[in-house]
């Protein structure tokens, strides 16, 4: 995709080519005509330049085809993605005929482009394994605060998931559906070769908020076990390799500004009762308890959204000074969300040298980066609050002793207590709340890549880095607050937390490169070690101190790896690659804790063969077929699983004992026995381009097993401290096809089309969950849902999909409304229990869609990006819990709730939590982005690019869904943060 | 070959860096409060915190109150408590209580209709089991050759030999709670293994050998009754484990053993605790170290927290018109009620036979004046006031002149800056007049006109007359007034009818209650008495708006009932205002001031108290148990109903089987002990014994006899071979 990037410069030279000739004497009309050399076919859009002035040209048709008019004498330059340029004198010999016929040259270094994989590059034409790269031209546009928003819908197989609209909200990066039930789904996340951890931090809102965006280069995700084996026991959930912008030696000084100012707007509210309809409902239904209705109208949503504001500048400078590349880079961005009282201010840091020594033998990289983040958090409790505090209550009470807002109250008057119960006014909530952090993280590295000297196919490289983290945060809650009162210990909350992070690498490998023939061999080896340290620690307490809560809670662990590929190709036609990885940790006993990884992978550059090399209308064409084993260790919260610990008990889950209150201690449950969940995957897929790349893509059929879960199941009662374990236990498949398109439609002088397809399908299945096989074993509950404490919406069960909706099949009467408490006796035996629940549907989709597309007219570039899912299915938590008549009236406060007009379609009085009625089709489009983009001509001598652009991202969703959003992770619709549209004005500088 | 060297020298360097790192494996935990198993227990103190641990887990959920680090997984926090799932197995399947809730499969305890798969059962089995391999790793980790090998010394030895004692104990009483309601189940000792293997299920004999066997032998090693720590286990409580165990017997292994069981309540009996003055004080705030529990579970408002045991028992049961102040809580969570079936074990002939005056609603406050004088000390800012009802400057209300001949006078707003005496005696007022003077002691009506400058004396003696009392509406009966609490009271024999006070034994002076709102109006509606019985009548005047109340006198003080806003019937089992609510359970001290957190109660849970015993005794003898009698049977059943009581009028005669489970009913309600009875009468599934909703109807229904015993979970038969379902309960 390279290559397309290229091409988009070439494309805006072309643009500054569309300008008048006039003036010159001696003109000449010349017309020609480019080819290839490898086989005489026209080149479509080689650009055509006049030497003199580079912005005066033109491209060649559909035949290969140019017309210019120009002086004689003047010299042209001929280009052409993946070709070496010619220059040619316009002199009588060469327009003899009145043609110029140039044939331009493959060049031979492009050729070998090269990907980045795990310790190291590769020529991409010996790859085996499924890696995609997505650079700076592909990536998504507009208001992006969080890295992986740039490549989401981008690649096949990776689904990318906001966890919300907040802003810096992290996403879900599922590669290929993740692997995994109890451990960590998330992909491994590599940048500048650190892996970093998955880790939430503290006060932050999503790790990956360490990198700007802008800094950001490129984007490598390898799929398959051949790719991702290097990285071994993290390598299960997919890699992704994240690289930062370098300058090369000897580049000119260039300074580029990019600044944005957005603006996120609602676009969708959940649909509640308005005052009057709630107050008609409540007489209707609740006839005796009209008293305790108000007299205002409020439109709690509209008091707790607002349309946000947030600017992002960045300034880069880069260059060379002597030996020394360098590049420098500051960002800073602050947004507003649309939750009143959100905001997000960071401030990004990055400097890059990178000069080589001693002969270019020995190449350094540094990198330092970092990230100073103050996140004011807007209390996300107003958002359920907002849809059940009462509509005819007004916002404020002057001069109560809650902070003149109103509640609540046990009784008629003035100052009453607050009904514990009773929802909260949702505009208190967010006023009376300040939760705010202060993250800063630092990340340096120090890259060493010496080619030996006595034999300079060999390379060793030295990576050392560490990864600092220091977060802090506070949460304060007023003490007239009304939901927080506590008459006896004082209303408010003053906590504070703090957390550090410590993470160091220091990788060494050996790599040896050489050509003997027709052979040619990479091989590496090398070893890693890696230590997370992580403590917590956190102070909570009410206004007066009178009660106090501190924990303070250290942990770490170590990763020791020894791992190496060796990379064999034979006349450029047949590929093997071999890698091994060996990793231990400290999470596993020492009998445990070795894990052995290895990968095959075979490639055939079928287009290479001889039978194949004359075929024109084919560019490309290679099979590769892949086998790995990945392993995984992600297991959250626990750093010590199979040590025999005990625990102490918090200063509130104490028991006395004559007069002294004890900390208890507690024997935890642990597995002497845990260690490496694994997957196997088989990969086989076929790379292909048709007439000179002008369509090109992949097609991979893959199949992922895992074993030995890492799982946390039921154990027989009676064997351990607790009744359920983290322990080895299941197996997963996931199986799926992906297909990938990038095309350019169409190519002409003034207009380029580039159009980039993907889609994926994928089907999971639990094909084990007990040590014994046991066919009447139901699964395990999961995915909790809000109201019903404690109740359980999935399912994991053997032959479904991983959280499968568990649930009752309802019944409806002639008139399509569902008969409330009535389900389908599922299991015949005249009775409607538990049992009588079966798995319908699941939260991830059968099929996901990307489609991103580049239009150039002249100067303008619109661009859109886009996603679809289908057959992903929701749980409408919102409505199951709020959709029903009981909640106007609660009769232990007395208080009334506001419920949702999903009521009308149910009649429901009291909630059915576990009726599949609620489990809806979430199939949508979703236009993540759209773009149109204006590039200025001739500013200040054409030393001055400027670009601007005006973006919209998250344009619009189309869904059958009635909910808020049908795009949710888990499958539980429940008050998600809602996702804003935004409209972005940006500008770029680039001098 | 220089090449080679070169590259086997600097592998030869990374090579030694690699094998000094691979030692970063060993890792031991690097947080403080995260420690190994052989560091616990290097000190007594290490030991007496796990035997702390061993007691919590019957009263918190986890390491971090009220949650955060559970104990057990698969459920919410708060439903795998220990006590409050014990209280759901116990209570709910019963006529006792009812939940309003939709938690999952809770229901169906009351519907009878409960399954293998139901994740309330499965949080208990496993809560059991966590006791039980706890307190098996307790007694492993504290033999005599343990000690040894950690240089123990022999003081603290003899320290740690009582904790193995009380560890068996607990254990003893988690097996008790596992035979009692699944029957056969796994086994697990201090002999078996920690991690993958599949216990033996043991039969109900087994099981209630191995409890019988471990009781008889801790009962020696055990503190004396009385004489442990609070809160730690003691002889006392393994005798009424063994008491309870033998009771039952005939239902777990079909032998009777009512001789063993009176054996053991004999023990206890005679261990010298006594019953709590006050029945009302066992269930509040402040009932530790009460000497009529045996063994309780033990809470605390900021040390001890959870969403289960009392705090649930407590918020759940507040709902509806209730004051959760009254209870010591924030606010109720509006679940717990009971059945009309358990309502009339105290009131057995009229479905509303409990009169309870209204709460006073509405009371409004009105501009007022002062009578300072000499039955104050002269302080307007203290005197007793008069009011305008009508804000119209006449004002009104009662005030107690203690001795004849008693000066006063008028004043507003609290000094003497604007005051009104009387110059001249002559029944006008003048601003600054003379002193007013009263004749006899007594109670004084008095009325002040600030428009015509007059005023009114009228000494009262009040009564109540009606046909709810002796004499009809022929005669009052006299009321006494109390100058201390300034309240009139009468306790009167009623009878159904209707009631008014009066004064003076005239109709001229009369209060009724319009509108029944605890609010007494001049002349309003006559005041209804629902039932005959024994009540104690008062009044309470001074200043507007008056009011009074009327509770029973003499009656059976266990029924603590709420009933405003309650109907007695349940149509809908879902609606807290169905059924009537009980007060039994508070976070109030016995002064009245509240526990220390509204959040989380300090009230202790006494699952083995005196009371039971009595009970247990006299079950025992009517059963054939020999070694007791009925005439001592009879006298500590009355020793209970006297406290009930507060005099002899409850006492009773004659006592049979029916009448102990109806009185185990009436006095240990709520404490999680009826499923067990109701067995144990063959009553809980039978057409013995309906009530309201039994097999989820309305009327109530018998239901399959698989229900006297929870199913295995089904998680739990899965995961281990060896065991075979309860009947008819499917896999």
């Amino acid at each position: 995709m390279v290559h397309l990037k290229s091409k988009f410069k070439v494309f805006l030279l072309i643009l500054f080519g569309m300008v008048s000739l006039a003036g010159y004497s001696q003109k000449v009309t010349v017309t020609g005509k480019v080819t290839s050399t490898t086989d005489g076919e026209p080149l479509i859009g080689a650009t055509v330049q006049l030497m003199s002035d580079l912005s005066k040209g033109t491209v060649t048709d559909i035949n290969g085809i140019f017309t210019l008019e120009t002086a004689m004498g003047e010299s042209l330059k001929f280009s052409y993605v993946g070709y070496l340029s010619r220059e040619i004198q316009l002199d009588a010999t060469a327009i003899a005929g009145g043609q110029i016929n140039i044939a331009l040259e493959p060049n031979s270094e492009l050729l070998d482009e090269v990907v980045i994989i795990g310790y190291g590059v590769q020529k991409k034409s010996d790859a085996t394994g499924s890696v995609i790269a997505v650079d700076t031209k592909e990536f998504n546009k507009g208001a992006i605060t969080s890295a992986a928003d740039l490549i989401t819908g981008k690649v096949a197989g990776v689904q990318i998931t906001s966890n919300g609209g907040a802003p810096g909200e992290g996403s879900t990066i599922r590669i290929r559906g993740g692997s995994s039930m109890s451990a960590s789904n998330d992909p491994l996340v590599v940048i500048d070769g650190i892996p970093i951890s998955n880790d939430d931090i503290a006060g932050m809102r999503n790790p990956l908020n360490l990198v700007n965006p802008e800094d950001i280069e490129s984007f490598t995700v390898l799929k398959d076990a051949s790719a991702t084996a290097i990285y071994g026991s993290r390598a299960s959930n997919g890699v992704i390799i994240i690289t930062t912008k370098k300058s090369k030696e000897g580049s000119p000084l260039t300074v580029n500004y990019k600044g944005s100012v957005t603006f996120s707007q609602l676009n969708k509210r959940i649909d509640v009762l308005g005052a009057d309809e709630f107050r008609n409902l409540v007489a209707e239904k609740y006839p005796n308890q009209t008293g305790l209705l108000s007299d205002a109208s409020t439109d709690w949503q509209n008091e707790i959204y607002e349309n946000a504001l947030g600017t992002d500048h960045n300034i880069s400078v880069g260059g060379a000074f002597k030996i020394l590349p360098y590049r420098v880079s500051v960002g800073y961005n602050n947004s507003n969300g649309i939750l009143k009282t959100d905001n997000l201010e960071r401030t990004t840091l990055a400097l890059n040298l990178n000069p080589q020594f001693f002969d270019n033998h020995l190449k350094v990289n540094l990198n330092g980066k970092g990230m100073f983040t103050n996140n004011t958090f807007a209390n996300r409790d107003a958002i359920g609050a907002a849809l059940q505090y009462d509509p005819t209550r007004p916002i404020y009470e002057e001069g109560n002793r809650f902070g003149g807002y109103s509640y609540w109250k046990q009784n008629d008057s003035f100052n009453a207590l607050p009904v514990e119960q009773g929802s909260a006014n949702p505009v208190a909530l967010l006023m009376q709340k300040e939760d705010i952090s202060n993250v800063k993280r630092y990340v340096g590295s120090a890259q060493l890549d010496y080619k030996f000297h006595f034999l300079p196919e060999l390379h060793a490289n030295l990576n050392m880095a560490m990864d600092y983290t220091d977060a802090a945060g506070t949460v304060f809650i007023d003490s007239t607050a009304a939901f927080s009162y506590d008459a006896l210990t004082g209303g408010g909350q003053n906590n504070r937390y703090e957390q550090t992070n410590k993470n160091e690498l220091i990788d060494f490998y050996l790599n040896y490169n050489t050509n003997i023939n027709k052979h040619r061999i990479d091989a590496m080896a090398g070893y890693s070690w890696q230590h997370f340290y992580r403590t917590d620690y956190a102070v909570n307490q009410n206004l007066t101190g009178s009660i106090s809560d501190t924990s303070d809670n250290p942990t770490e662990y170590y990763i020791l790896s020894f791992f190496g590929r060796a990379n064999y190709v034979y006349n450029d036609k047949y590929l093997v690659t071999f890698t091994l990885r060996n990793d231990g940790t400290s999470r596993f006993s020492p009998d445990a804790r070795w894990g052995l990884f290895p990968s095959v992978a075979l490639g055939w550059n079928m287009k290479n063969e001889s039978f194949l090399q004359d075929v024109d209308f084919l560019s490309q064409l290679k099979l590769r077929a892949g086998y790995g084993v990945t392993g995984q260790q992600a297991i959250t919260d626990n750093d010590y699983p199979y040590l025999a610990r005990y625990t102490y008990s918090q200063y509130d889950a104490s028991y006395l004992l004559g007069n002294t209150f004890y900390y208890t201690l507690r024997p935890e449950a642990y597995d002497a026995n845990i260690k490496w969940e694994e997957t196997v995957t088989y990969n086989i897929a076929l790379d292909y381009g048709f007439m000179k790349d002008r369509f090109y893509g992949s097609i991979d059929l893959y199949k992922r097993i895992t074993n030995d879960m890492i799982n946390f199941i039921p154990i027989p009662a009676g064997t351990n401290f607790s009744n359920y374990i983290l322990t080895n236990v299941g197996n997963m498949e996931n199986t799926g096809v992906e297909f990938s398109i990038f095309t350019r439609p169409v190519v002409t002088k003034n207009l380029l089309w580039e159009l980039g397809l993907n889609a994926t399908i994928n089907k999971n299945e639990i094909t084990k969950l007990t040590a014994i096989d046991d066919p009447d074993y139901l699964g395990v509950e999961t995915g909790g849902i809000s109201g019903g404490v404690g109740s359980n919406i999935q399912m994991q069960s053997v032959g479904h999909p991983v959280n499968s909706f568990f649930v009752f099949e309802q019944v409806y009467d002639q008139d399509g409304m569902p008969i409330a408490g009535l389900y389908v006796d599922r299991n015949g035996d005249g009775e409607i229990t538990y049992s009588d629940r079966y798995h319908y549907k699941k939260p991830a989709p059968d099929f996901i869609l990307g489609i991103s597309s580049n239009l150039n007219y002249k100067n303008w570039t619109f661009s859109f990006s886009g996603r679809a899912n289908f057959g992903n299915y929701v749980y409408d938590n919102v409505s199951s819990e709020n959709g029903v008549y009981e909640r106007l009236f609660r009769p232990e406060g007395p208080y009334l709730g506001n419920i949702v007009p999903a009521v009308y379609e149910s009649n429901f009085t009291n909630p059915q939590y576990l009726s599949d009625f609620y489990v809806k089709n979430a199939s949508f489009f979703r236009m993540d982005n759209m773009s149109l983009n204006y590039k200025f001509d001739n500013i200040v001598n054409n030393k001055i690019d400027i670009n601007v652009s005006a973006t919209v991202n998250n344009a619009f969703v189309i869904s059958n869904y009635k909910g808020i959003d049908p795009e949710i992770e888990n499958g539980i619709d429940n008050r998600i943060y809602l996702r804003p549209r935004i409209y972005v004005l940006g500008v770029n500088l680039v001098f | 070959m220089k090449n080679l060297r070169n590259i086997f020298l600097i592998l030869a360097g990374v090579l030694f860096l690699f094998s000094s790192c691979v030692k970063d494996l060993d890792t031991t935990p690097v947080d403080p409060d995260d420690v190994t198993a052989a560091r616990v227990y290097e000190t007594p103190e290490g030991y007496k915190q796990v035997l702390a641990k061993l007691y919590a887990g019957l009263a918190v959920s986890g390491q971090d109150g009220p949650a955060g680090q559970g104990d057990i997984s698969g459920i919410d926090e708060g439903f795998g408590q220990y006590l409050r799932g014990y209280w759901y197995h116990q209570e709910f399947p019963t006529d006792e209580a009812l939940i309003a809730w939709n938690d999952q499969t809770v229901k169906d305890f009351h519907w009878h209709t409960w399954g293998s798969s139901d994740v309330f059962i499965a949080a208990m089995y496993y809560r059991l089991y966590y006791q039980i391999v706890a307190c098996n790793e307790f007694v492993k980790e504290s033999t005599d050759e343990k000690l040894d090998e950690r240089e123990i010394s022999d003081a603290d030895k003899t320290e740690i030999a009582n904790f193995r004692a009380e560890a068996r104990f607990l254990r003893a009483l988690s097996y008790w709670h596992a035979l009692d309601l699944f029957g056969s189940v796994p086994f697990v000792t201090e002999e078996d293994p920690l991690g993958s293997f599949m216990p033996e299920q043991i039969t109900k004999k087994d099981l209630f050998n191995y409890i019988e066997s471990e009781l008889l032998e801790v009962q020696n090693l055990l503190v004396d009754a009385r004489a442990n720590e609070y809160g730690r286990a003691d002889k006392g409580a393994a005798w009424m484990l063994l008491a309870k165990l033998y009771l039952n017997a005939e239902v777990y292994i079909g032998q009777e053993k009512y001789t063993d069981a009176l054996t053991y309540i004999k023990k206890v009996i005679d261990a010298g605790y006594t019953l709590t003055e006050n029945y009302e004080h066992l269930f509040l705030a402040d009932n530790d170290h009460l000497d009529e529990v045996i063994f309780s579970i033990n809470y605390d408002g900021f040390r001890t927290q959870t969403y289960g045991g009392t705090n649930f028992i407590i918020h759940s049961a507040v709902g509806g018109t209730m004051d959760p102040a009254e209870f010591g809580v924030g606010g109720g969570w509006g679940g717990l009620r009971t059945t009309k079936e358990f309502v009339y074990k105290f009131y057995p002939n009229a479905a509303k036979s409990l009169q309870v005056s209204p709460q006073p609603k509405n009371l409004k406050s009105y501009p007022v004046i002062e009578v300072p004088g000499a039955h104050q000390g002269w302080d307007p800012a203290t005197a007793p006031q008069l009011a305008s009802v009508n804000s119209d400057d006449v004002y009104e209300g009662y005030v107690w002149f203690p001795t004849t001949g008693n000066a006063f006078k008028f004043t507003q707003g609290g000094s003497w800056a604007i005051n009104w005496g009387d110059t001249g005696a002559d029944g006008t007022l003048e601003p600054e007049g003379t002193d007013i003077v009263a004749g006899d002691a007594g109670y004084y009506f008095i009325t002040v006109d600030l428009v015509n400058m007059t005023y009114t004396l009228l000494k009262t003696e009040w009564g109540i007359i009606g046909s709810a009392t002796a004499n009809g509406w022929d005669s009052d009966q006299d009321m006494t007034y109390d100058a201390e609490t300034g309240l009139w009271t009468a306790t009167l024999e009623l009878v159904a009818g209707e009631i008014k006070f009066r004064a003076n034994d005239d109709w001229t002076l009369n209060y009724g209650d319009d509108g029944v709102d605890g609010i007494l109006e001049m002349g309003g509606a006559n005041i209804v008495i629902e039932a005959s019985g024994n009540y104690i009548i008062t009044m309470k005047l001074g200043t507007p708006d008056y009011t009074y109340s009327i509770a029973r006198g003499s009656f059976d003080k266990r029924a603590m009932f709420h009933t405003d806003g309650q109907s007695l019937e349940i149509n809908d089992v879902g609606l807290f205002t169905d059924g009537w609510a009980i007060t039994k359970w508070k976070n109030i001290n016995s002064d009245g001031t509240t526990g220390q957190n509204l959040d989380y109660p300090d009230t202790d849970f006494p699952m083995f108290r005196l009371a039971d015993a009595y009970l247990m005794y006299a079950e025992a003898v009517l059963r054939g148990g020999t070694g007791g009698d009925q005439t001592t049977a009879l006298g500590y059943i009355n020793e209970l109903r006297e406290r009930a009581y507060g005099d002899e009028s409850g006492n009773v005669e004659n006592i049979d089987l029916q009448f102990i489970l109806d009185e185990r009913a009436r006095e240990l309600y709520w404490e999680a002990h009826r499923r067990t009875d109701l067995i144990r009468y063959d009553m809980l599934t039978t057409d013995k014994y309906i009530w309201e909703w039994k097999g989820n109807t309305k009327e109530g229904t018998a239901t399959d006899s698989k229900y006297n015993l929870f199913p295995l979970p089904a998680s739990d038969v899965n995961a281990n071979t060896n065991l075979t379902q309860n009947p008819e309960y499917g896999s």
